[in-house]
């Protein structure tokens, strides 16, 4: 509810903001800086309070209950706070308003402002429509907790700085309409675009970097990009900024490329409301590995895409007899026309993976919905990523001494890129069955399977593999009730390459249930159990809070006395598991009835059992894969270094 | 001339990426459907819980079943059964059915899991 109000708050002083600037031919730049500031300040406000409800682990609220728990370390605590959507939205709005607050005290045009504090408020409102300050309809005392897969330092880390990309975005966007809408021949606006685009795109790429980076390390599929809408949905936007980012370069020596400056700047952010859209709907629930509930915000977004795109278009084409003429390029060996071109061919990749990712949308427009596979996005784009990889060199063997330090470095960059992706991706690969001790010989590396190592919090486990002497671990995360979570791979860094191995679902032997009704005796083979009591504590609101039993196990000489405790969490919850007998056999309570006379027990393999079991396990190499991670850190770097010159 | 360069790069492009397109489209049918063609296509069902899979060394056989009308249909995949293949709600396989062997041969499988995170609503 307090959430809400801030949010109200914020919204109130960006419409205000918003206002003052469209009103006012010469706003009070002091009166624009403070209420920029108010609203800045709510929605800040608002987010520190989200936070504040993880920490004190309010799960009265839907999103906190969803998302956290107790249990989970500080560092998660923090980006538990966009680990859903509701949060990640908050999270861009935040980052949003901080920057709007920034550019008012730079000197940015009434205009401009305005259009951004329009933007804001749209945002405000997007998140007001779902809210991450919704109440929980029943109550819990613990919460989910966040998904094992994203408890990763860079998973904490990858959507601040995407949405930081995004939120940037906006500025190149309203410095340009801005422009158009006072006077639309100026080019005043390029230097400032320049500067904040470059930031963006830096900040964007940089995200997605993190994001390949991470699903290479954790999610051990074995690859670092799947063409995944939600990846496509940033990729896009990345690439027409980088056309942006040209365009607007080349508009400042030559006047006859504002107007494409001006159609590249709204372009580019109306797809990242597109992707937003596209991803966030849970429209492409069918066709995405990411599936988000299905929601009302959807069309929302599609509104606000609507509003951004057309917009912005019907403003260039009012605007368009009042653009500057002149000649884009004398001949096709001038830089110029070299940039046009690359331009282009951006366009073009951009324009294939639009298409790709959004086909099951467009299919189902007209009938039976298609999908494409992921092999037609590399097909399509590699020849055209060749030519502007010529493109490249030819420019800096002819024009080198043009191009800034900054530019030369992120251009460098993403050439190595090119061709790290090339080269990285003709490893070998071979999947097999492994027995403990079992070796396997791959591209003259010797890796031998040394078993499993459990660890006593039944939180994870790791397989050891020994590669050519070296002991390396793959991590894999359980989940409370013991299944698997995060199945992360073990990578061996060499300078010639990694060696990646990554386990597969381990095959489960079938859990034996047994239901006990109270002091009835079951037997399981050779052991005999018998339910003696149970207690189930409730709170003043009687809902359950925590639940134990006594169960008497027996082989028949010894008795065993085990107190299994449940505590309650959305999802049921279940005991952790008892080993009795030393160890001979190992149990967990799953559930006791209201009424104290029935207790589920789940008998599970010994852990002796399962570090024998044989494992299947994929192994390749990944010849010089660090020239990936360099390069791509290579472009962030040039890329902010370019933002001075 | 410069319109004309940039009409036959935009024509290209057009062709090259429409016909890539239409090679990598596949569209999302019902087992009747896959069976009735030769062409790739995305079948969505359920496990047939009546055939048990089987792995062999390089190839996972099982059986997939329609959601509405229950017909089931045998499905080949080169390769290891996916990850969370047992706790899958939902499989997806792209590939072509084989009127020969009465076998849909998949080059892919998608899984979908009834997602532990999303959605969630607490019991007691």
């Amino acid at each position: 509810m307090t959430g809400n109000l801030l949010l109200g708050g914020g919204l109130t002083a960006a419409l205000a903001t918003m206002a003052i600037c469209f009103a006012q031919k010469i706003p009070s730049a002091r009166l624009v800086k403070i209420i920029a500031l108010i609203s800045a300040a709510f929605i800040t406000a608002a987010s520190l309070l989200l936070w504040i409800l993880i920490f004190e682990n309010d799960f009265s609220v839907e999103y906190v209950a969803t998302y956290s728990s107790t249990t989970l370390p500080t560092i998660y605590k923090i980006s538990a706070f966009w680990a859903g959507q509701q949060g990640s939205f908050l999270l861009w709005l935040m980052i949003h308003a901080i920057i709007g607050a920034v550019l008012t005290f730079r000197r940015t045009s009434a205009a401009a402002l305005g259009i951004y504090f329009l933007l804001q408020s749209v945002l405000v409102f997007l998140v007001l429509v779902k809210s991450p300050f919704a109440e929980h309809s029943a109550q819990v005392f613990e919460g989910v907790g966040l998904n094992p897969l994203l408890q990763d330092f860079w998973m904490a880390i990858h959507p601040p700085i995407i949405f930081v990309g995004y939120a940037l975005l906006a500025v190149p966007f309203a410095l340009s309409l801005g422009s158009l809408l006072t006077e639309a021949a100026s080019r005043n606006w390029l230097e400032e675009a320049r500067k904040w685009t470059l930031l963006a795109w830096s900040f964007l790429g940089a995200g997605i970097f993190i994001g390949g980076y991470w699903a290479y390390k954790v999610l051990g599929w074995g690859g670092y990009w799947g063409w995944d809408p939600v990846e496509n949905s940033s990729l896009v936007p990345w690439i027409l900024a980088a056309v942006l980012l040209h365009l607007i370069n080349l508009a400042r020596k030559k006047s006859a490329v504002l107007a494409q400056a001006h159609v590249a700047a709204t372009f580019t952010y109306s797809l990242v409301i597109y992707g937003t859209f596209l991803t966030r709907s849970g429209i492409l629930g069918d066709f995405s590995v990411h599936s988000f509930a299905g929601s009302n915000i959807g069309m929302v977004i599609a509104l606000v895409n609507a509003l951004v795109l057309i917009g912005g278009l019907v403003i260039i084409l009012v605007k368009a007899k009042q653009f500057p003429q002149g000649e884009l390029y004398k001949s096709y060996g001038e830089s110029s026309f070299i940039v046009l071109l690359s331009c282009l061919l951006m366009i073009f990749i951009a324009t294939i993976v639009w298409i790709g990712m959004s086909m099951p949308l467009l299919t189902q427009l007209v009938g039976q919905a298609a999908a494409v596979d992921s092999d037609f996005y590399v097909k399509s784009t590699a020849p055209i990523a060749l030519t502007l990889a010529v493109l490249m060199i030819y420019t800096f063997v002819k024009f080198g001494r043009m191009i800034s330090l900054g530019g030369k470095i992120a251009h460098v960059g993403f050439l190595a890129m090119l061709a790290a992706i090339v080269i990285s991706a003709q490893g070998e690969t071979v999947t097999q069955e492994l027995q403990t001790r079992a070796k396997v010989s791959i591209a003259g590396h010797e890796v031998i399977y040394e078993g499993q190592v459990f660890q006593e919090d039944e939180r994870q486990k790791f397989y050891v593999y020994n590669v050519d002497g070296e002991i390396v671990k793959a991590l894999t995360k359980l989940r409370g009730n013991g299944e698997d979570a995060a199945r992360e791979p073990a990578i061996l860094k060499n300078f010639s390459g990694d060696i990646y191995i990554a386990p597969h679902a381990p095959k489960i032997d079938s859990v034996q249930e047994l239901m006990l009704t109270k002091k009835l005796f079951a037997m399981d083979g050779e052991f005999g159990y018998v339910f003696e009591d149970a207690h189930i504590d409730y709170d003043e609101h009687n809902q359950p809070i925590q639940a134990t039993a006594e169960i008497t196990i027996t082989d028949g000489e010894i008795e065993e006395v085990i107190h299994p405790l449940i505590t309650v969490t959305p999802d049921g919850g279940s005991s952790k598991s008892i080993e009795v007998f030393n160890g001979k056999r190992r149990v967990r309570l799953t559930g006791i009835s209201g009424d104290l006379d029935k207790a589920r027990l789940e008998i599970l393999p010994t852990y002796e059992k399962l570090s024998a079991m044989p494992i299947t396990a994929t192994i390749s190499t990944k010849p010089f894969i660090w020239l990936l991670w360099l390069s791509v850190t290579a472009i962030c770097i040039g890329t902010m270094l370019a933002i001075k010159s | 001339m410069r319109g004309i360069f940039l009409i036959i790069l935009l024509v290209g492009f057009v062709a090259y990426a429409g016909l890539n397109l239409a090679e990598s489209v596949t569209p999302y049918v019902s087992i009747a459907e896959a069976r009735a063609t030769s062409n790739g296509v995305q079948v969505k069902g359920l496990l047939d819980k009546n055939f048990e899979p089987v792995q062999t060394s390089d190839e996972f056989n099982f059986s997939l079943k329609d959601e509405v009308t229950g017909e089931t249909m045998r499905v080949k995949f080169d390769g290891i059964k996916p990850d969370q293949f047992d706790e899958a709600y939902h499989i997806v396989a792209v590939g072509k059915y084989d009127a020969a062997d009465e076998t849909f041969h998949a080059k892919k499988l998608l899984i979908k899991c009834p997602s532990k995170y999303e959605g969630q609503k607490p019991q007691a």
